[in-house]
Parts: C-alpha cells; sequence; structure tokens
C-alpha cells in the first residue's frame, strides 16, 4: 500500500514537473499555467489506471468545483486501454458461469470490440432465444455485447480509493482544496465506482429506460439478456448505427439528423423533468443514431436521481431561462441548495440577467451551456456553494445541447424544453394541495379586479 | 395529470372563446413567442401557456365535431400507467430470477464437476 501511494504521488509530480516548461515557470498568465497543470495531472491520471481514469471522468462533470481548464482537460481523458488477454476474460465468464463462453453462447468472438478501464466488451450470438424484461424477444442467433469487467480492476480501483481518500483527507482545509471538499468529492467517487463494478445495476437502470421509452419508437436502449448476466458479467443487445463522429455517413444513409436533435433532446428533458432519473454521461461514444431513425442510448453506468420535489424545482429554474426570469430562476435555485446570501442577492441576480440577456447566438438561437455554466462560474466567484446534483444536472444539459448541435446545428435547446416545461407547470396548477395554498390569493385578486 | 388540468382549460377557454379579449392577446403573443418573444418575464409564461391551452381547445373542438358527426370517439385512451407500472415490476422480477438462476447453475455446474 505504502509503495502505491509513492507511485501515485510520484506519478502525479512527475507529470506536474514535466508541465514546468509549458507553465513558464509560473511566469505567464493565470489560465496558461492552469492548463498546462491540468495537462499534467490528465496524463499521470491516464498513467495511473483505472481508479483515476474514472476519477478524472468525475471531475470532467464538475465544472461548479473545478476550473473551467481542468474540466475540459479531464473531458479529453481516453477511457481506452489496451485489452486485456482473452483468457482473461474467458477466465472471469467461466468464474461466473462455470461454463466456456461456447457453452453460453452460439459463438464468442474472441477479438475485443472494445476496453475501457473497468470493463471490456466482447461479441458473441445467443444459443437460445431471450425474454427481455421490456420489448421484443431476442431471437437464437441475435447479435449481442458481453461486458466483462477487466479481472482485478475492483480490487485494484478499490484500493486506490483507499489511498485517494487519506490524500484527500490530507489536502482537506489547505488552499488547494478551497474551492471543493475533497474528501466528499471522494465518497461521491467511491460510491460511482462501487455502483459501475456490479453491472447489474447498469442493466437494470437499461431496462428501466426501455419501459419509459415504451411510447416512443425513436428512442431506444440495449435489451438484457439476464440469463446470461451476473455482476461481473453483462450480456445485451448489440445495436448498430453510428457514432456522432460518423455523421456525414449517417446522413447519406438518410437518417434524419434533425429530427433525432430536436427528438433527443426532448427526450433528455423527459427523463429529467418526467422520471427524474437521467443517464448523466452522455458523451458522443454513449449515442448512436441507427439505419432506422432512432437515437440508441449506451452505458448506463453514470446515471442522476432527482426527487419529485427537485425536479418540480429544476423545471422551474428552466421556466425562468426560457422566460428570461432571473427571480424565479433564484426563488427555485434556492430550495435546490443554492444559498445565496443576503447581501450578495441583487449582484447575483444583475449577474444572472446579463446572462439571461446574453444567451443568444450569431443565429439567433439562444444557448444553454452559455447560460448554465456561466451561472455555475458566477455562484462560484461569490463563493456559493453548488450542491453536487445541480451542477452534474446543469453540466448534462450543456452536454445535451452540445450533441443535439452535433446532429443539428441550429437546434435551440431552450425553444426545445419551452413546450415540455410549460406542461409539466401547467400539471402542478392542478396539483390539489397546491390549488387549496393558491386559492385564497386568487380569490383575493378576483375580488381585487372586481372592485376597481 | 397534465392532460386533465389542459381539458379543464380548454373547457373553461372554449366557452368563453367569444368573451375574453385578454386572452386571446395572450394566446396571440404566446403563438408568436419565438426566442425574441420569450422575454417578458412571468407575464410570458402565461402567454407561452395560454398558446398552449389554445392548441388544446382546437383539439377539444375537433373531437366535439367528430363526435357530432357520430364518428369514432376520436381521444385516445392513454394505458393505464398503474397497470403498465406493475407489467414492469413483474418483468424486472422475472429478470432477476432469470439472472438468480444462471447463478444457480453456475453453483451447480461447480458442485457437480
Amino acid at each position: 500500500m505504502a509503495s502505491r501511494s509513492m507511485v501515485i504521488t510520484r506519478t502525479i509530480l512527475g507529470q506536474l514537473v514535466r508541465q514546468l516548461p509549458a507553465a513558464r515557470f509560473g511566469l505567464v498568465s493565470a489560465h496558461v499555467r492552469r492548463a498546462a497543470w491540468a495537462r499534467g495531472l490528465r496524463r499521470s491520471f491516464e498513467q495511473l489506471g483505472p481508479a483515476f481514469i474514472k476519477l478524472g471522468q468525475l471531475i470532467s462533470v464538475r465544472p461548479d468545483e473545478f476550473s473551467a481548464e481542468l474540466v475540459a482537460e479531464m473531458q479529453r481523458m481516453q477511457d481506452a486501454v489496451p485489452p486485456v488477454p482473452v483468457e482473461a476474460i474467458r477466465a472471469v465468464i467461466r468464474s461466473e458461469f462455470s461454463a466456456e463462453p461456447e457453452e453460453l453462447f452460439a459463438t464468442f468472438d474472441n477479438e475485443p470490440l472494445a476496453a475501457a478501464s473497468i470493463a471490456q466488451v466482447h461479441r458473441a450470438t445467443l444459443a437460445q432465444p431471450c425474454r427481455p424484461v421490456w420489448g421484443e424477444v431476442l431471437p437464437i442467433g441475435a447479435e449481442v455485447v458481453v461486458k466483462v469487467v477487466r479481472p482485478g480492476a475492483a480490487e485494484s480501483i478499490l484500493g486506490d480509493v483507499v489511498i485517494v481518500r487519506r490524500l484527500a483527507e490530507r489536502m482537506a482545509g489547505t488552499r488547494l482544496a478551497r474551492r471543493f471538499d475533497p474528501v466528499a468529492l471522494v465518497d461521491e467517487f467511491s460510491g460511482t465506482v462501487d455502483r459501475e463494478l456490479d453491472l447489474r445495476r447498469e442493466g437494470r437502470f437499461a431496462d428501466r429506460f426501455a419501459f419509459d421509452f415504451r411510447d416512443d419508437p425513436k428512442v431506444q436502449a440495449p435489451r438484457i439478456v439476464w440469463p446470461r448476466s451476473t455482476a461481473r458479467v453483462l450480456t445485451m443487445e448489440f445495436i448498430t448505427g453510428w457514432r456522432l463522429s460518423d455523421l456525414e455517413i449517417a446522413r447519406e444513409a438518410g437518417v434524419d439528423c434533425r429530427g433525432l436533435a430536436i427528438h433527443g433532446a426532448t427526450a433528455f428533458m423527459r427523463q429529467v423533468f418526467v422520471y427524474g432519473r437521467y443517464h448523466a454521461d452522455l458523451h458522443p461514444a454513449n449515442i448512436f443514431v441507427t439505419p432506422d431513425n432512432t437515437i440508441a442510448y449506451l452505458d448506463f453506468g453514470i446515471v442522476g436521481y432527482l426527487t419529485p420535489e427537485e425536479r418540480m424545482n429544476i423545471t422551474q429554474v428552466m421556466a425562468a431561462l426560457i422566460y428570461r426570469d432571473p427571480d424565479r430562476a433564484l426563488r427555485y435555485s434556492e430550495l435546490l441548495g443554492v444559498h445565496v446570501p443576503q447581501e450578495h442577492v441583487e449582484p447575483v441576480r444583475k449577474g444572472l440577467g446579463e446572462l439571461l440577456d446574453g444567451d443568444v447566438r450569431p443565429d439567433g438561437t439562444r444557448d444553454f451551456a452559455h447560460f448554465g455554466l456561466g451561472f455555475l462560474k458566477l455562484l462560484g466567484e461569490y463563493g456559493i456553494a453548488i450542491p453536487s446534483g445541480y451542477g452534474l444536472l446543469i453540466k448534462s444539459l450543456a452536454t445535451v445541447e452540445g450533441v443535439a448541435r452535433a446532429l443539428y446545428p441550429e437546434i435551440d435547446i431552450v425553444e426545445t424544453a419551452q413546450p415540455f416545461t410549460t406542461r409539466i407547470l401547467a400539471a402542478a396548477m392542478g396539483d390539489p394541495v397546491r390549488i387549496r395554498e393558491r386559492i385564497p390569493a386568487a380569490v383575493r385578486a378576483a375580488l381585487r379586479e372586481l372592485v376597481v | 395529470m397534465t392532460d386533465d388540468v389542459m381539458r379543464f382549460f380548454a373547457t373553461w377557454l372554449f366557452t368563453h372563446e367569444a368573451a375574453d379579449e385578454e386572452m386571446k392577446a395572450a394566446i396571440r403573443r404566446g403563438i408568436s413567442g419565438g426566442p425574441e418573444g420569450m422575454s417578458g418575464g412571468p407575464d410570458a409564461f402565461v402567454d407561452g401557456l395560454a398558446a398552449m391551452v389554445e392548441e388544446e381547445k382546437e383539439k377539444l373542438k375537433r373531437d366535439l365535431e367528430a363526435r357530432a358527426r357520430g364518428e369514432e370517439r376520436a381521444i385516445e385512451e392513454p394505458p393505464d400507467p398503474a397497470l403498465d407500472e406493475i407489467r414492469f415490476e413483474v418483468a424486472e422480477l422475472r429478470g432477476r430470477l432469470d439472472s438468480m438462476e444462471s447463478i444457480l447453475e453456475t453453483i451447480l455446474r461447480k458442485v457437480s464437476g
């Protein structure tokens, strides 16, 4: 353990020292310095393996706690590692099922389809039909992917988490940790990793997602083959399609990218505002457009959950953005845990108003990322703590906007959200409790109108 | 719930269609409210809502006309969400049982092997 601590410290310091020339030994602007340190940190994380790659990914979705340079650098983090030999993967399958892959599947491809820090993916075909939790039966011969946790990944990650937590405890209270609570971050990270190491959780979320979108033929998630799934092996339907980086080919094949962009953005809002559970790791590799003109969501490793109350308050914040109402945004952000001290209310309100007025792109469409990330930055400038769920959601919405714009650059995500949020708020007006609360004020207003 | 509320407003709007000029103005503003028109704070929200209620009212009108002509009921009955939820929970349970069954088979193979 002590030697691993040494390796971690040496690797991080080594990479940071290597960045000294790029940071001009501290004699350049703060932005260049921060970018150089962030690069060093990202390289050291890539070198240190799965736990640090995952930690980097967590940092990349937290612009509320980390500098823009560090978030941008961590977004570049490559979760593509050299594959482990197929024999090691076969050993995991053997230990989970006490059978060779060929006994479990009609075919099993020894060549990996993808290799990431936690799991490796191989193609296979079904030997028996499978009735999924939701959707059509997968027939014999159906193509599937088998996701297998890399041998030793759990042990190495959990070992590193213990070390990183100790480092975080030492870091807490120092100048380095003034913008965030390192121990809370590591604990959140530890929870995320625990969930990712048990692949059944991912499978269950995929099932739930398929059920939530059962009435929407344009959205799909892979069907899970539960008889061939355990905590360390997840077998799911193989979905063919194009990644967002291959959109030109998709367009040539007749895919309606504009329609899918609008639909995809609406589908995400439905996850957040209606169901309160959403795919929180929507980078371009996790979304496909398929030849049948559908959007396929993959990899439900990182997901976000909202309580009904949070959902309603977030809808109100979104409505505030749509209708440019800074007071509404502040009122409902407060209910979400963003406490603005009295002395900062006016400047924050003014800054928020400016953000709302300045979120129009040259083509006339609204820019959610400008508003959302600008708001987080504004709060950071006044030292106002941002609840982790709030930051994660804003980042996710900004990512959805980016993804939608990759499909269709002229999309206006704010305009897309308008009917959605308006309908939800209209539905909330029908809540009997709310009606009882508001009726006296409404009657008073009506009487005032009548007597004037 | 949303549909109930929208239906309620639509019915109200339908009966007040001729009377309320203020409401009509709000609908006009709401319909024309692209990104430019959505800058009026809380009032803009009311306009946006009014435009959506207007849409619902038009739908209601078409439904009533269809019924008056004796056509098949145009309003689609959505599936009962509570029943769907139960179906999902049962299916999810089946998935868990499938997974457990494969674990049991593994244990059996290990014991007998």
